[in-house]
């Protein structure tokens, strides 16, 4: 009798999961109590002493975009922050301790911007992973997080967002309303998310213009997209090859990580190269009137749920 | 000028504090934890009492007369109370300038628990959160 030992070929369904682990490497890291950057395709996770301290990733707003968009301090005091006292890796601190933002607020925001950058930077990755030992990240001490509680919320993360609708494919594909005279009145927090859906924008895109953790608006986009009021702007399986446009290179934001980042960066960050939403020209527009039928877009949703499960 | 945990043990000197936690109601993650937790896993307890925030926070029917826009509070919501034979939970939503989703959440033991001095101190303690 054989055993076989090979898995069998992936059905060629949507990708919904990303298998059971999260990131062995970053598990030895922990267990060797590693300083330094760990830098995989989508992001990178600094970490001191074997704990994380700071994530970031194109797909998900900042600490300084969440605190900036707020008004709890404008970007020129981010910036001189990081010009005084990003050398000393204590800008955590100077921000305090100058008064420009309350011990709370940086703490809330900065433990709401980790896990957030840390759900993407730990998703599904085609390829290997690096670590770089060094310095700690600039921003200083705030609060570190232990990577098995890191490990255990991306997972749970995962998992509430499939529970709530199992399509992924509102996470990264321009969004449009199905029918806004149709649509029944929503809570505050997803009109705000309902009010930046225009064709065009993603949810990375959403995110940023409220200066809110990206998986909050996946998550209300799922809601919505549950309830039926929003749905991609146009369907991958339905876009031709020759829609897309051309790849751009994704600028490498990891050797610089240890390092204060430029005042400003592009609002619009580099996805993963696989994840770039279509341009919208005729076609694709013709192809949103089409599913802006309610019967079509019922059934666009039904089956897409079908293959999702 | 506190910060989570100061925040958090400020609550536990209240009389009859089990546990306590600051909790993200729109992904159910607990900021920080302090004390005990029913079933002794504050992950979970941080979790199931996201879905009952949020579901407070989000209906139109426990927000106030006025209007959830006229009060221009948010959420709509101040704090949630829960009795059981032994014990009390306190959930007090956080108001912040910037955009968030944040409650502190009091655990106490109804034996010598003060419910309503909870309920103030809670209030205060969210407000100097985010205040400093």
């Amino acid at each position: 009798m054989t055993v076989v030992s090979t898995p069998p070929p992936r059905l060629p369904l949507r990708r919904r999961s990303f298998g059971p682990g999260v990131s062995p490497m970053l598990r030895r890291l922990a267990e060797e109590r590693a300083t330094g950057v760990l830098l995989r395709e989508r992001g990178s996770l600094h970490l001191t002493d074997g704990q994380v301290t700071y994530a970031e990733c194109p797909e998900s707003p900042g600490l300084d975009a969440l605190l900036t968009t707020g008004g709890v301090l404008d970007a020129g005091a981010w910036r001189e922050a990081v010009a005084r006292a990003g050398a000393d890796g204590q800008v955590g601190r100077f921000l305090v301790d100058s008064g420009r933002v309350a011990e709370g607020v940086l703490e809330l925001c900065h433990v709401a911007a980790l896990f957030d950058a840390a759900y993407f930077v730990l998703g599904p990755s085609s390829a290997p992973a690096r670590f770089r030992y060094g310095a700690a990240h600039w921003l200083g001490p705030v609060r570190s997080v232990p990577v098995a509680a890191l490990e255990r919320e991306t997972l749970r993360r995962r998992e509430l967002l499939h529970r709530i609708w199992p399509d992924p494919a509102t996470d990264t594909a321009p969004l449009v309303r199905i029918d806004r005279a149709a649509e029944p009145p929503v809570p505050a927090r997803q009109e705000a998310v309902l009010d930046q859906v225009d064709g065009v924008r993603t949810a990375a895109d959403i995110s940023l213009a409220l200066g809110r953790p990206a998986f909050h608006t996946l998550v209300e986009l799922r809601r919505l997209a549950t309830a039926g009021i929003v749905t991609t702007a146009s369907q991958p399986p339905t876009t031709p090859k020759s829609l897309k446009p051309p790849k751009s290179p994704q600028q490498s934001r990891g050797p610089r990580a240890s390092r204060p980042p430029e005042p400003q960066r592009s609002p619009r960050a580099d996805p993963a190269p696989e994840q770039q939403p279509p341009a919208l020209d005729p076609a694709s527009a013709l192809l949103i009137q089409a599913s802006a039928d309610p019967d079509v877009a019922l059934l666009r949703r039904l089956r897409d749920a079908l293959e999702a499960l | 000028m506190p910060g989570i945990d100061e925040c958090l043990l400020e609550a536990m000197r209240l009389p009859g504090a089990l546990g306590a936690a600051v909790v993200d109601w729109t992904s159910g993650l607990a900021l920080g934890t302090v004390g005990d937790a029913p079933g002794g896993d504050h992950e979970t307890t941080a979790a199931e009492a996201a879905e009952l925030a949020r579901l407070a926070a989000e209906h139109r029917a426990f927000a106030p007369e006025a209007g959830p826009d006229q009060a221009g509070q948010d959420p709509p919501v101040e704090d949630l109370i829960i009795s059981n034979v032994d014990t009390y939970h306190v959930l007090r939503f956080v108001a912040t300038s910037f955009d968030s989703s944040v409650f502190l959440h009091l655990w106490l033991a109804r034996s010598d628990g003060n419910l309503a001095l909870a309920r103030i101190r809670l209030g205060e303690m969210a407000g100097r959160l985010v205040l400093g």
